[in-house]
């Protein structure tokens, strides 16, 4: 029995993980944009098919290539998604075309993949080899999960904080009139935004390739719960994305033990509907000033 | 289609003349070509005999239906929904079990398929009370992905992957001219769901609901309830699209999880966005290009389907935002609305008939009383232990410099922010916790912005002044509105200018009920001209119509030239108030007049 919850807590972190760097993903772009990307599910998948295609059964060296090579080019992509769904933004008193563009990016990945690749799961060799938390069998790739969440959590922190282009994202969030009165680049900020929210799950996609489901059907599946992640942590909350995220994980993991696998993403929607219910601003949201 | 018939209205008449203007609204020509199309489409292929053209339209206007209450939602509302495919397959579903399953008669199946259906919206609804926005998109989708792994795992109840198959020999009966009970009843339903969401459109239920998509904040202060409207389009959205669920049964004969998977749910959104946005002919023309091209040019290539989807919408928002038909209805208006300049919006002319009413001299009765009121967002203290009496009639400025709490005193009086302490009251009554929307009988405003909404008509505009009524206007009130609105039913009201956006908000306060006036900033961006008969106005208002008004303004002259008294604030404290002979002379206030009369 012991050894049951601590499987279910241990995979639920770790998939909670990939939910979390999702969540992260949604508050760089949130801050800078006021934008969701709903293809980010797509993104992580797509950094998925880079390690099934690149890097499956390779050492260590090439896979880190891979690696970077995999962040680079859907951070690429990422920004260039960007500045697409920013275009109509620039001339239009409308404000939430957004909302259908990144669907639409969304759909048009999907079927991209489902045509290619057919809608089987795909699935990758770890690079980690499994190991053993207190007789339980480990895969590697739960603890490169978990390993990532913690690593983009700090380097967000410190990228905010730390440097100019950060900090002047930070300054978009907190007022876009005044950035933008202050002579910041704000467009220029805005893709390099989306960069990162690529960079940050095309890299998560590719170190958790060894437990997802490569295939096309994922990826709503996880915008959604990464979605959910951010709403329970609070929207722009990266803090909160660190408890969001694995709190998920776990009541999915103990709906799939409990009830079943099929009921896990009615766990999810159920808690998404509560916590808008309850608590909209999430458990670290932040109330703000009304505009009027 | 349209633009052609009143192109030819246009011609017919002088140009200048009034009753020369075009429709400001298409909406019912548009309305009764819809109806012309789902009559053809529905009836043409019975006539002809051609029985997959039948079957193939009996799904396709099911489908225009269910686009009609999502474009009602998305445009009306303003709420994106992923999930009304769900909303379908759950009146689908609920009535092939109860019907197919457990053998109740067709009737009853139907009501219980209804009765879910409607439970399934309040899914969406429930959350649309406390949040908006994006928050219910992804609820929705959300709902879409869970809804057939539902169907799969609850096998018991559903039948799993083998679905359920129900005879209904009736619906397919011939009833005259080749004509099934089911074609009548599958052509009759897109028809109504256009009708419904014309009425809608026109009642004051529906243009509440624009207000509150459009503005949440300003529908606050016209007594609307934004959450119950996002709520009402919901429940409506679902009892429309859960009926096009129940004729889903007979016009397929059968339900299995894949028909309702979220592609279906995507197929109604992108209709909706490539027929065109709000548009009565939007979600027909939508349907048609979204689902007809692909599932016939592209039968073979079924996994093509969802590309084309993707492909479409993505082109109608980045080439033609306004769809395929707003991109026509927008030619149209172009051409044929001409801006009037300083005649486009003049009020002066329709208050004489007010002017009967005599002069009157504010009185000392106190309508407005703040008590050591105090707000701070954060660590800011934007009100600070504020005391504040306004009296009845008169014209009170409040003035300072920016920052000095001035707005966030008009917010919290008109109830959209809370004071943490303190207490106020208008009319005698205490309001401090009371909602805007409750505060909006007694209590009118402008916004810095005004809150302008080009959908509607400029009549439109002033009358959401009479909707936002709670009690029976006076009949000088029903005069100045039937003027008003036989002037101004076909205009546009997007092309007026700054000050004249002013006005219609400042008219349809007017309209109101309420006593109290709160202006914000009027003043700002208007002509000297402008100014001029502003300042008239608003005397007309206090002295004529023995309304109170509370005036934010930096411009002091115009302040002085119309206050009976004046408050200055400075960081969120009241530093001075009196009359305007006074408070010339007060410290306080000398130091706003260096380097100009400007503050």
């Amino acid at each position: 029995m012991l050894s049951e919850i601590f499987i279910i807590a241990v995979r639920g972190i770790a998939i909670g993980s990939i939910f979390a760097l999702i969540a992260m993903s949604f508050n760089v772009t949130f801050g800078a944009t006021r934008i969701l990307n709903f293809a980010q599910g797509n993104l992580l998948i797509m950094g998925g098919f880079f390690a099934f295609f690149l890097a499956n059964g390779v050492g260590l060296g090439w896979w880190l290539l891979m690696l970077l090579a995999a962040g680079s080019l859907i951070a690429l992509f990422s920004a260039f998604q960007g500045w697409i769904t920013l275009i109509p933004l620039r001339s239009s008193v409308e404000q939430d075309s957004w909302i259908i563009s990144t669907v639409a990016v969304s759909v048009i990945l999907g079927a991209l993949m489902l045509i290619t690749q057919g809608p089987f799961a795909y699935s990758v060799q770890s690079v980690v080899p499994p190991f053993r938390i207190l007789g339980v069998r480990t895969p590697g790739a739960y603890a490169l999960a978990i390993g990532a969440m913690v690593f983009w959590f700090i380097a967000l922190r410190l990228f905010m904080t730390r440097t100019f282009v950060g900090l002047a994202i930070s300054a978009l969030s907190q007022d876009f009139d005044a950035a933008r009165a202050a002579g910041l680049p704000v467009r220029r900020l805005q893709l390099v935004s989306f960069a990162i929210s690529g960079l940050i799950v095309g890299t998560a996609g590719f170190l958790v390739a060894p437990v997802i489901a490569i295939s096309p059907d994922a990826a709503l599946r996880y915008v959604l719960n990464g979605f959910v992640a951010v709403v329970v942590g609070g929207l722009g909350s990266n803090l909160g994305t660190l408890i969001g995220g694995p709190l998920v994980g776990v009541v999915m993991m103990l709906t799939a033990y409990q009830i079943g696998g099929a009921y896990q993403d009615m766990a999810s929607l159920l808690i998404l509907v509560t916590i808008l219910m309850v608590r909209p601003q999430g458990l670290f949201g932040r109330t703000s000033a009304r505009q009027v | 289609m349209n633009v052609s018939n009143t192109m030819h209205a246009r011609t017919g008449v002088a140009a200048g003349e009034h009753s020369a203007k075009p429709r400001f609204s298409s909406d019912l020509p548009q309305l009764w070509i819809g109806i012309a199309l789902i009559a053809v489409t529905g009836l043409a292929p019975s006539l002809i005999g051609n029985s997959y053209w039948v079957h193939t339209f009996h799904l396709v206007n099911i489908y225009i239906a269910a686009a009609v209450f999502q474009n009602f939602l998305f445009v009306d509302a303003g709420q994106k929904s992923f999930g009304q495919g769900v909303i379908l397959g759950i009146g689908a579903y609920v009535t092939a079990i109860a019907f197919g399953l457990h053998g109740l008669p067709f009737a009853v199946a139907s009501l219980l398929g209804l009765g879910a259906a409607v439970l399934g919206g309040l899914l969406f609804a429930l959350p649309a009370l406390r949040v908006q926005y994006f928050h219910l998109g992804f609820v929705t989708l959300s709902a879409a992905i869970v809804f057939p792994q539902l169907l799969m795992s609850l096998d018991r109840w559903t039948n799993g992957i083998n679905g359920i198959s129900v005879q209904l020999p009736w619906a397919h009966f011939e009833q005259f001219l080749g004509f099934s009970t089911l074609t009548l009843l599958v052509t009759l339903w897109p028809m109504a769901a256009l009708a419904i969401h014309y009425l809608l459109r026109r009642s004051r239920l529906g243009r509440q609901m624009r207000v509150a998509a459009a503005s949440p904040e300003a529908a606050r202060t016209l007594g609307i309830k934004p959450g119950l409207m996002r709520f009402t389009a919901f429940i409506i959205a679902a009892i429309g699209t859960g009926i096009c669920g129940i004729l889903y049964l007979p016009a397929t004969g059968y339900v299995s999880p894949q028909g309702f998977n979220v592609e279906l749910s995507f197929v109604f959104f992108f209709a909706v966005v490539v027929g065109g946005r709000g548009q009565m002919l939007g979600p027909i023309i939508g349907i048609w290009i979204v689902f007809i091209l692909p599932n016939i040019a592209l039968a073979q290539f079924v996994e093509y389907r969802l590309l084309m989807y993707g492909v479409l919408t993505l082109a109608a928002i980045m080439l033609f935002p306004d769809g395929i038909v707003g991109s026509i209805e927008r030619w149209r208006v172009k051409r044929g609305v001409a801006g009037r300049g300083e005649q486009a919006f003049r009020v002066d002319s329709f208050l004489e008939g007010l002017e009967g009413a005599q002069e009157r001299k504010p009185s000392d009765e106190v309508v407005v009383e703040v008590k050591g009121g105090t707000k701070r967002f954060g660590a800011v203290v934007a009100v600070d232990n504020v005391d504040l009496k306004i009296r009845k009639g008169e014209i009170h400025g409040l003035i300072g410099a920016n920052g000095s709490g001035k707005t966030s005193l008009l917010n919290i009086l008109s109830g959209l922010s809370r004071l943490n302490e303190g207490s106020f009251m208008i009319n005698g009554r205490n309001c401090t916790r009371m909602p805007a929307d409750r505060i909006a009988s007694m209590l009118g405003r402008t916004f810095q912005t005004p809150r302008i909404f080009p959908q509607f008509s400029l009549w439109e505009n002033l009358k959401l002044g009479l909707d936002a009524r709670t009690v029976q206007p006076t009949p000088e009130i029903l005069r100045l509105a039937s003027a008003l609105e036989s002037e101004f039913d076909n205009d546009s009201a997007e092309l007026l200018s700054h000050g004249q956006r002013r006005l219609v908000e400042v008219m349809r306060a007017l309209l109101k009920e309420a006593t109290v006036v709160l202006f914000d900033e009027p003043a700002a961006g208007l002509s000297s001209s402008e100014r001029e008969n502003f300042a008239k106005l608003i005397r007309f208002l206090s002295r004529r119509m023995h309304k109170t008004v509370i005036l934010v303004e930096h411009d002091l002259d115009l302040v002085w030239g119309i206050a009976d008294r004046i408050t200055v604030m400075e960081q969120g404290r009241v530093v001075a108030s009196g009359d305007p002979a006074n408070m010339a002379t007060d410290p306080a206030v000398q130091h706003m007049f260096i380097g100009g009369r400007h503050a």
